[in-house]
Order: structure tokens, then C-alpha cells, then sequence
């Protein structure tokens, strides 16, 4: 490959001295961008952790009053009662939240623009100014789901799935008016930013990477960002055109979702023909292939995080790949599962029960090759390792919940229930949260320079895995036991009263889960400033982040040449003192295992 | 000297065709999702055909006039006959908007028959079909425009390598337009 093919953008420019609005603000740099992104989403959280504490409050402790929630949020606790439609609408929100705005921000665009382009040994992303409006509105779309919540009737308040007719009735609950529409409005800014970010992912692993850097050599991490944005480019004008329907129906009278004979609020409507489920439809046609675009990229920061801390290669890197494609794949073709009630017919059940079980064949090969890494290794028990091992232990238990829901026997009792909020949370909310620590533990050196505290790191550890895993376990239970989801009063119901205690334990624990995140924000903080200086390669890892300053230059990888003789994984072998052989280590020094 | 009609690519410039290439998919997969929920749509008990209006038919042969205008500026462009390129990317500017007072003609011909779009789910789609691809061809027409200046500046002949590039986004970008039109235009008037 000639030398003049190698030069990437930004790597030909000069870049003069930026201003400080050029260089944090309106940046061009993926590494900044993806901080920003980082960054975005981790505010985000806290206000999808506020809102799940107020899910938790009603839910563990029914017929309290709460004076003090009553004078902060008059409307939502008048008399200091939670009003039913003020949950509805926190419990869309905090989906909502928490899905595309928390772990879609940090995992998939944060992680994603920082590390993809270093790994692949780029100087940036393919489109850098793509990239900034990417996030530019993202953020605006972050802002306007949260401006929902001041809007006349709050916050959109049919679920985050965002159901007709709830949805598409403006009349039907509080939430349903100017709610919804800035909900839907907000998505379609978060699809731009989304599409604009995947995009510039997938050309830069196609067509930017370093000489040498062929895609077997690519890091797992890079490869499940390949694939997540494959997915999400491929699923998510679904969703667009979903909401474009839906937003006819609500203010053009169409009747895309809306049948024939509703009655709300006493007053008929005059829709007719349309069909509530040509959304569910629509609706995961996006939806299960967006819960792979989070959960490939968390598997991916595991597998590059387990060998460092084990001191030898990923048990079989190509056969993961393959799976990571073969998963990618089939993600498109298994929605149905989430319908399994919705009266569709039996045959076509039959086909979503069979290739949804046929997606757990990859998953399950893929977790086999992340446990069998951690046999025989020097394991060395970094925070980092920590949530990588969570990860696993919650990738286990969630895919066994799915094994009973993707049986559409199992499901049709299952469905609706707190064992499908178990079953999600512990995957979309765990194997990602487990993956966003680690991952935030692991890079937080190459970011910012600094390292974090293993201390405090272990202890958030420890108070966040813990309760985590007790809450989501006992909501198993608690649906097996036949508790609904997203009822506000449980209370209401004679065979739930035995419940009672079940969820004042989960609560309980919530309170601890969330009160504990404090350790990290404070880790995080506390570090920015007063961390110990971090070395270019403070985990002794093999892939080209390391290879570069702690924190990298503007271009990532300043002057030097940069070859890829080796896969990234490349541990366990004699290399003068050191166990392991970065890629860019020349085959002369240290023999090429793969 | 003629321009090599598809010069060696640079490695910026193949990724920029990737990217448009994966943005097209995109859009594809936007009217996939349209016409999915079309056909499930059409099985509904109320479903009831609008008499399309004939003037969609002379908007069809514009858009694919526009295309071959396209083809003939790239053409006389790589020739380097840079004051025919110019004319005839105006030609194709001015068939682009033809395209879309058309459709509008359309619109105002239904409107006033009193086909609006709650009227039946066929007009709806009707109506927000052609509008959803009116937008593409809107931002498709600010690429053309683009274009167009870059070649009668005489931008595109300071660089050729530029305004080759520039020309082929657009041919790509307006002839996809045109298949999508196509296949929007045959969906609402056979099925
Ligand atoms: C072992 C593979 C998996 C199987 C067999 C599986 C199966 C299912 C099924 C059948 C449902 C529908 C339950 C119902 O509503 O009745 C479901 C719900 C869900 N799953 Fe999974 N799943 C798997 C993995 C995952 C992963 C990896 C994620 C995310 C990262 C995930 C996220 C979700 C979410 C978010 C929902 C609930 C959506 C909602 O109704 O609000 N699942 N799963
Ligand atoms: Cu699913």
C-alpha cells in the first residue's frame, strides 16, 4: 500500500492553535466529541436515576406520603401523593432515558467515537464535521426530551415503546398531548444524530484503518461497533417512519394506527381501519436490533478488558467475530418476539419462538468464549476486570430469562410481567452499566491522563453489582408470581398483597444502588483533578490506544509511522521484560501468534 | 485533454462514496418501512383507491429527464466543455424544480377534488409518501445547486478532481431519488 493512500483527514492539515470554543466546544476531534458524548449521557443518567427513584419510592413504600416531593413537584405529588398519570409518564421517561439518551450516548456514540478511530489507527473519523453535528443534535435532542417534562400535561406517558392508542390520542392521558409529540420529535433529532454517528463508525473501520490493520486484526471492540452501527443504520428509519405516521395521526387526523370505534374519554373518535399493531410492528423492527446495538458494543469493551487482566489472548477471537456477525444478522429477523400476544397466528409465532432461539446458539458461543478466557489465567483483579466479570454474570442470567420469553408458551404467561422487566434490565440496563463502568475505569487514564481510585472504584463496585443483581433477580419472582408491569399500585390487587415485602426489598436495594453511584461520580471528579498521573500503557494492553500519549494528540498518533504487523491480542509471549507485544510490535522482536 | 470518465479514487474519495452509498441505504430502508406499513394498511376493511392525478405522469418524465440531463453535464463535463456542463446542470436544476411544482400541482388538484389526507388511508399515503421523497429531492436539488455553481464558476475546472467528485454524488444521489420515485409511483397506483 503506497504511503499516499494512508493519509487520513485531519492528518494532512496543520492544525494551528484552535480557539477554546473550536477545540471543546464545536470540535472536530472524535476524541473530544466522544467525551462530550460521554459526558451528555452520564448527566443523563442522573436524571434517569432521579426518576427510577421515584418509580422505587411508590413501588416499595405504597401509602406513604411525601411532603417534601409535594413542594418539589407540585403537580406530579399533589398532597404529597404520586399522581398515576405522573408515574406513567416517569416510567416512559426513565426508559426513554435511560435507553437512547444514557446508553446509546456513552456506550455506542461515547465509547464509539473515542475509541474506533484510535484502535483502527486513524488520525479521526472519516467525517469529522458529520461527526460534531452527530453530536450537536443529539444534545439538542437530549434537551428537548427533557424540556418535555415542563411542557402543559408533562412528559409523554405511553411507554417508552410508545404504544398507539395512547400515543397517538392526544386526548388519552395527560402525557398524550404536547408530551408525546416532543417525545416523537426528540426521537427523530436522536435518529439524525444516531445515522450520522453510525455512519461515519462504518467508513471509518472500512476505509481508514492504519496499514497493516486488516479486519482480523481489529479489536473485538471495533467489531461490535461495526456491527451495533451496521444494525442501527438498517433498523432505525423503521422507527422514522413510524413516527411519522403516528405524528400524522395525532395532528392530521390520519388513521395509520387508530381503529375504527375507539371510545376516550367519552367522546367516539372518528378513526377508522388503522392498526395499533402496524406500530408494534415498526416499533421493533427498531426496537430489538437497538438492544443489540447496546449489548454488542458492552460485550466488545469485556472481551478487550478480560485479557489484559488475564494475561493471555481472548479464547477464540475469530469465532466470536463470526458470532458477533451471525447475532448482528439474525437481530433483524427475531422482533416478533415482543408480539408474541399481540393475536398473531400460531405459525408465525412458531418462526419467531425458532429464530429467536436460534439467536441464542451465537450468544450463548460468544459468553462460552469469554468465560473460557478467563481459565488459566494470572488474573489480576482490576476494578476494570471487576465489571468486566459482572458482565458476564448478568449476560448469563438475563439470556436465561430470554430463553423463557423467546418460548412463546412461556411468554404468553411471562409477557407484560416483572420477569420481562427483570429479563431487560439485566441486559439493557446491566450488561451495559457493567461494561460503561469498566470501560470508564479502563480508557479514563488514556482520556484524561489520570488514573482512577482502585479504592473507591471497588467499593462502588461491590454497592453497585450487589444490589443490581438482587433487584432484577427478585423481579423474576415477582413476575413469575403474576405482578404486572408498570402498575402503579400494586396494592390494589388481593394476590399482590403478598408481594409487599418482595418490593421493599428490591426498593430497598434500589436506594442503595442509586445512593451508591455518588462513589463514582465523586471517583470521577476527584480523578480529573487529583488522579495520579497515568502512563501511556498503564495496563500493560496490546491494542494502538496504548501505543499513544496518555492523553492522546490532537491527531492521535503525533509524527511516528504507524504499521500493524499483529492481532490485538497478543499476550502470554516473551518480549524482553514484558509479557505481551503491542501491534505495532515488528514480527523480528516478537513472533506473530495470529 | 478529456478527463478520465472514472478517474483512479483516492482513498478519501472511495470513502466518501462508501458513505453516501450506506446514507442511501438508510433512505431505503425509510421507504421499506413506508411501504410495509402500505401493505399492511391496504388489507384494512376501509381501504379506498383515490383517482391519482394524471399530471403525476408528466412529473415522472421529468425526474427521469433530469436524470439524463444529469448524465449529459457529466458527460460534456469530463470533456472539459465546461459552458455546455453548466447548461445543462441549469437544464436538470430546472427540471428538479419542475419535479416538485408538479407534485404540488398534484397536491392543489386533490386538495380542490377534496382529497385531503384524512380522507382514506390511500390518500394519506398518498400524501405522505410523495412528500417524504419531495424532501429528498429538496436537499437533493442544494447538492445539484452545489454542482452546478462548482461548474460554472469554473471552480470545477481549476479542479477536476473536485467537481468529478461533486458530479457523482449528485448523479448518484438524483438517479436513487428517481428509483425511489419509481417504485413510490408504482406501489400507489397498481397496489
Ligand atoms: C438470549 C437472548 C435473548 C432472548 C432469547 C430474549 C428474548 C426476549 C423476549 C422474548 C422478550 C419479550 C418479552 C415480552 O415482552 O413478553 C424480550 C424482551 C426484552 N429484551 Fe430480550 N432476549 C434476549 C437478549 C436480550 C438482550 C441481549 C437485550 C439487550 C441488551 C434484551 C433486551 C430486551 C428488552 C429491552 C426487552 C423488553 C422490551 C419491553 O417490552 O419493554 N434482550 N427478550
Ligand atoms: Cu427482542
Amino acid at each position: 500500500m503506497s504511503h499516499a493512500a494512508t493519509t487520513v483527514p485531519g492528518h494532512d492539515q496543520s492544525h494551528p492553535e484552535l480557539g477554546f470554543i473550536r477545540r471543546y466546544v464545536f470540535s472536530l476531534d472524535h476524541k473530544v466529541i466522544g467525551i462530550q458524548y460521554i459526558v451528555t449521557g452520564l448527566l443523563m443518567a442522573l436524571v434517569g436515576a432521579a426518576l427510577a427513584t421515584l418509580i422505587r419510592l411508590q413501588l416499595g413504600w405504597p401509602e406513604r406520603t411525601w411532603p417534601l416531593l409535594a413542594q418539589l413537584l407540585p403537580k406530579g405529588y399533589a398532597g404529597g401523593v404520586m399522581a398515576p398519570e405522573f408515574y406513567l409518564a416517569v416510567v416512559t421517561m426513565h426508559g426513554t432515558i435511560m435507553v437512547f439518551f444514557f446508553m446509546s450516548y456513552v456506550l455506542v456514540s461515547g465509547f464509539g467515537n473515542y475509541l474506533v478511530p484510535l484502535q483502527v489507527g486513524a488520525r479521526d473519523m472519516a467525517f469529522p464535521l458529520a461527526n460534531m453535528l452527530s453530536f450537536w443534535i443529539g444534545a439538542l435532542s437530549a434537551l428537548l426530551m427533557i424540556a418535555s417534562f415542563f411542557v402543559e400535561g408533562g412528559a409523554a406517558a405511553a411507554g417508552w415503546t410508545a404504544y398507539p392508542p395512547l400515543s397517538a390520542v392526544a386526548t388519552a392521558v395527560p402525557g398524550s398531548g404536547m408530551g408525546q409529540t416532543i417525545w416523537l420529535l426528540s426521537m427523530a433529532f436522536f435518529i439524525a444524530s444516531f445515522t450520522l454517528s453510525g455512519l461515519n463508525i462504518v467508513a471509518t473501520v472500512f476505509s481508514v484503518r492504519a496499514p497493516g490493520m486488516s479486519m482480523w486484526r481489529m479489536p473485538l471492540t471495533v467489531w461490535s461497533y461495526f456491527i451495533a452501527s451496521i444494525l442501527g443504520l438498517l433498523a432505525f428509519p423503521a422507527l422514522t417512519a413510524a413516527a411519522v405516521m403516528l405524528l400524522f395521526d395525532r395532528h392530521a387526523g390520519t388513521s395509520f394506527f387508530l381503529p375504527a370505534g375507539l371510545v376516550v374519554g367519552g367522546r367516539h373518535l372518528t378513526n377508522s381501519g388503522g392498526s395499533p399493531l402496524l406500530w408494534q410492528h415498526l416499533f421493533w423492527f427498531l426496537g430489538h436490533p437497538e438492544v443489540y446495538v447496546l449489548i454488542l458494543p458492552a460485550l466488545g469493551i469485556a472481551c478487550d478488558i478480560i485479557p489484559a487482566f488475564t494475561r493471555k489472548p481472548i479464547f477464540g477471537y475469530r469465532l466470536s467475530v463470526w458470532c458477533l456477525v451471525a447475532v448482528g444478522a439474525l437481530s433483524m429477523v427475531v422482533w416478533g418476539h415482543h408480539m408474541f400476544v399481540s393475536g398473531m397466528s400460531p405459525f408465525t409465532g412458531e418462526y419467531f419462538s425458532i429464530a429467536t432461539m436460534t439467536i441464542t446458539l451465537p450468544m450463548t458461543v460468544f459468553g462460552v468464549n469469554m468465560l473460557a478466557s478467563l481459565r488459566g489465567g494470572a488474573i489480576r483483579m482490576g476494578v476494570p476486570m471487576m465489571f468486566s466479570c459482572a458482565v458476564l454474570a448478568l449476560f448469563g442470567s438475563g439470556g436465561l430469562g430470554g430463553l423463557y420469553l423467546g418460548n412463546a408458551t412461556a411468554d404468553m404467561q411471562l409477557t407484560d410481567t416483572y420477569f420481562v422487566v427483570g429479563h431487560f434490565h439485566m441486559m439493557i440496563g446491566g450488561v451495559t452499566l457493567m461494561a460503561t463502568f469498566g470501560g470508564l475505569h479502563y480508557w479514563f487514564p488514556k482520556m484524561f491522563g489520570r488514573m482512577m481510585n482502585e479504592t473507591i472504584g471497588k467499593a462502588h463496585f461491590w454497592l453497585t453489582f450487589t444490589p443490581f443483581f438482587i433487584i432484577f433477580f427478585m423481579q423474576h419472582f415477582l413476575g413469575i408470581q403474576g405482578a404486572p408491569r408498570r402498575y402503579y399500585a400494586f396494592t390494589a390487587y388481593d394476590f399482590l398483597r403478598e408481594t409487599r415485602i418482595q418490593n421493599l426489598v428490591v426498593s430497598s436495594c434500589a436506594m442503595v444502588l442509586i445512593a451508591s453511584q455518588s462513589l463514582f461520580v465523586v471517583n470521577f471528579v476527584w480523578s480529573l483533578f487529583r488522579g495520579a498521573p497515568a502512563a501511556d500503557n498503564p495496563w500493560e494492553a496490546t491494542t494502538l490506544e496504548w501505543t499513544t500519549s496518555s492523553p492522546p494528540p490532537h491527531d492521535n498518533f503525533g509524527q511516528a509511522e504507524l504499521t500493524v504487523h499483529r492481532w490485538p491480542y497478543e499476550y502470554g509471549v516473551e518480549s524482553g521484560d514484558r509479557d505481551f507485544a503491542d501491534q505495532r510490535v515488528p514480527p523480528g522482536r516478537v513472533p506473530v501468534t495470529a | 485533454m478529456q478527463l478520465a470518465l472514472e478517474p483512479e479514487l483516492s482513498r478519501r474519495e472511495e470513502t466518501v462514496r462508501l458513505g453516501l452509498w450506506m446514507f442511501l441505504a438508510t433512505v431505503a430502508m425509510l421507504f421499506a418501512a413506508f411501504a410495509s406499513a402500505y401493505l399492511v394498511r391496504r388489507g384494512g376493511s376501509d381501504w379506498m383507491r383515490i383517482n391519482l392525478p394524471p399530471v403525476l405522469w408528466l412529473n415522472t418524465a421529468l425526474l427521469v429527464a433530469g436524470s439524463g440531463a444529469l448524465e449529459a453535464a457529466h458527460a460534456v463535463g469530463a470533456r472539459r466543455r465546461w459552458l455546455s456542463a453548466s447548461a445543462a446542470c441549469g437544464v436538470a436544476l430546472a427540471l428538479g424544480v419542475g419535479f416538485l411544482l408538479g407534485q404540488l400541482v398534484a397536491w392543489e388538484q386533490l386538495l380542490s377534488a377534496g382529497v385531503d389526507m384524512p380522507e382514506s388511508p390511500h390518500s394519506s399515503f398518498f400524501y405522505m409518501l410523495t412528500g417524504a421523497h419531495a424532501l429528498h429531492v429538496v436537499a437533493a436539488l442544494g447538492v445539484m445547486l452545489w454542482t452546478g455553481l462548482l461548474t460554472w464558476t469554473g471552480a470545477g475546472r481549476r479542479q477536476p478532481r473536485r467537481w468529478a467528485a461533486a458530479m457523482h454524488s449528485t448523479r448518484t444521489i438524483w438517479h436513487f431519488l428517481l428509483g425511489v420515485w419509481l417504485f413510490v409511483f408504482a406501489l400507489i397506483s397498481l397496489y
